[in-house]
């Protein structure tokens, strides 16, 4: 049995000369960068640029060549690589559940291995569901193959926290969702990375997700470390060419009076939109069914809103109306200025807009989208 | 009535054929004693080739040496199995159980070791990056995930081993083999076509079992 933390808080994660070689070639070349404790920090570039195998080279998945790799001061091939890795919570793309396990069983695998008792176990695994906004009595004994990707992810990101590590490593963990449900699942994780306080080290290949998620970028081209720093300071000071079209910086100059909703309006899923009138109960069926974690509601433009599975969770426990659970929607038509469109989804305090076409449900307006399309 | 040939028989009289043969061939008891060497010789090969399985997995240098043996093993035809292995273990019951074994543990160690060998590299990742030690990966991913494959070695060591109980009501071992051949003995034409029938039902029946229980495992695994 491997017991025990190793560091209850992360001050540094510091990376120094680290190089990796397989064969000729480089994966890695002399990377220096310091991750800050609490920090989420973004690993951005192409496939094959290298940034997944630093991200593996963080819990000794992979050993470097030379150069060191060092928490808190301590160089991590001190750590024994089993007990690194229970004390870090590792998400990946495929979200890697494990096909001959339950949902608790997922969960539950490494506190097993470290000898907890079972009610501790059953507790946690409890709690995690809940934190991930999957109703336990539900999903508990569920296999994996019976969950809807996005339930899947939240069940591995809850099988990373179970141990309560100090650092996670997220390697693309939204990267196989659709775009509604990636956009959902991104604002929940903001709201659990507050809530955590932890150190994250996240790789992506979505600069929009990197300036939505990330603290700081770190942009990887061709095995080295071009440039890191704030989203603003790649946008407004980038270090190369290579950086100002990864981060599309030109586009700030893009006259934003010129476009309209429909120009940036994303494709809409008939799958989310409901009807009015229905019962909490019935839409939160519908949901579960269709694997859905927000929902569009549209009858007519006086009655609209828009709905997340935990809300509707809530009002069905609280014995509360769908109509008590909605959120505002804002609607738009394709020819709304892009500005109008914006200052409306600002005031509203949502990051979501339902584009109207002949007064039907036509496309989605992602107010992270706009801005992105238009520093 | 004695069945020494094949004419129209009504209902009835199939019925109390049966009866005749069940009572005067002893066929519970010889029901009992073939599914009493069956079990045992299925357990063992069980063991054993699940235990070579995860040996040649784990020193994959001795596989090609060991399955070649047990290939070699295999060819030989089963009677002349029993034959060769009575200066060693004489008639009865042991050397039929012996050769029901020897057929029976290549299906089992090679679904084995090819279930270890060939579980999806994402699992064993995944498991690694958690914090699973080699012999957790082992016990706890690459084995359960392997179930599937070794049932499926187990249903064919199922029909082995029948054929081979079968065979051996021909050296004394008793079982549903040795009212077989009282009946082509006596040439007993209802005795050979109750208890042979009987056998092949049984035969069914556990290869639908051990199938079923394939079937599960894939079922849960979502394959």
């Amino acid at each position: 049995m491997i017991s025990g933390k190793l560091f209850e808080r992360i001050e540094s994660l510091r990376l120094e000369n680290v190089t990796k070689k397989y064969g000729e070639n480089f994966a890695v070349r002399n990377l220096n960068l310091e991750i800050k404790g609490g920090e989420l920090l973004i690993l951005i570039g192409k496939s094959g640029s290298g940034k997944t195998t630093v991200l593996r080279m963080m819990n000794r998945l992979i050993e470097p060549d030379s150069g060191s790799i060092s928490i808190n001061g301590i160089d991590i091939r001190k750590f024994d690589p089993i007990r690194l890795r229970r004390n870090t919570g590792y998400v990946i793309q495929n979200i890697g559940l494990l096909p001959h396990l339950r949902v608790s069983g997922n969960i539950g695998l490494i506190p097993k291995l470290e000898g907890w008792k079972e009610e501790k176990i059953q507790e946690r695994i409890q709690d995690l569901l809940n934190f991930v906004s999957l109703p336990p009595q539900v999903f508990t004994d569920r296999y994996p193959h019976e969950l809807s990707g996005g339930q899947q992810q939240r069940v591995g990101l809850a099988r990373a926290m179970v141990m309560s590590p100090p650092l996670f490593l997220m390697d693309e963990p939204f990267g196989a969702l659709d775009s509604l449900l990636r956009a959902q699942l991104q604002d929940e994780f903001y709201r659990i990375k507050k809530e955590l306080g932890r150190t994250i080290v996240f790789v992506t290949h979505d600069i929009n997700e990197a300036f939505r998620l990330g603290d700081r970028i770190a942009i990887i081209d061709n095995s080295e470390l071009v440039q890191v720093g704030t989203p603003q300071e790649l946008i407004f000071s980038p270090s190369s060419n290579l950086v100002a079209e990864i981060v599309d910086s030109k586009r700030k100059y893009r006259h934003i009076d010129a476009l309209k909703v429909k120009d940036l309006a994303q494709p809409l899923d008939k799958r989310y939109i409901l009807d009015s009138g229905l019962s909490a109960a019935s839409v939160l069926d519908h949901m579960s069914a269709e694997g859905l974690e927000i929902a569009l509601v549209f009858d007519s433009p006086e009655n609209s809103g828009r709905v997340g599975l935990t809300d509707v969770m809530k009002a069905v426990s609280s014995g509360k109306s769908l109509d008590e659970a909605l959120k505002p929607l804002p609607l738009f038509s394709p020819e709304t200025p892009l500005l109008e469109a914006l200052l409306r989804l600002k005031t509203g305090g949502g990051s979501i807009g339902l584009v109207l076409e002949n007064d039907k449900p036509g496309g989605i307006l992602f107010s992270d989208r706009i801005l992105q399309n238009l520093v | 009535m004695k069945g020494d040939k094949l004419t129209a028989w009504s209902f009835n009289e199939i019925f109390a054929e049966i009866q005749r043969v069940w009572t005067s061939q002893l066929l519970s008891q010889r029901t009992l004693e073939h599914l009493y060497m069956f079990a045992i010789a299925l357990f063992f090969s069980f063991l054993a080739g699940v235990l070579i399985g995860v040996l040649t997995y784990r020193n994959p240098r001795f596989a090609d040496p060991i399955f070649n043996s047990l290939n070699i093993v295999e060819t030989i035809p089963d009677i002349a199995l029993l034959v060769l292995l009575l200066p060693v273990f004489g008639i009865g019951k042991t050397p039929t159980i012996v050769a029901s074994i020897l057929y029976s543990i290549l299906p089992i160690a090679r679904n084995t070791y090819t279930g270890l060998s060939n579980v999806p590299g994402e699992h064993i990742e995944i498991a690694e990056a958690l914090g699973l030690t080699r012999r957790e990966i082992l016990f706890k991913i690459r084995f359960p995930l392997s179930l599937p494959l070794i049932a499926g070695g187990i249903r064919i060591a199922v029909v082995f081993t029948m054929g081979v109980v079968t065979l051996g009501g021909l050296i004394a071992a008793g079982g549903l083999g040795a009212a077989l051949q009282n009946g082509i003995q006596l040439y007993d034409m209802g005795t050979i076509l109750v208890t042979g029938i009987w056998i092949g039902i049984l035969a069914v029946l556990l290869d639908g079992a051990a199938g079923l229980i394939e079937h599960i495992l894939q079922v849960r695994y979502g394959k």
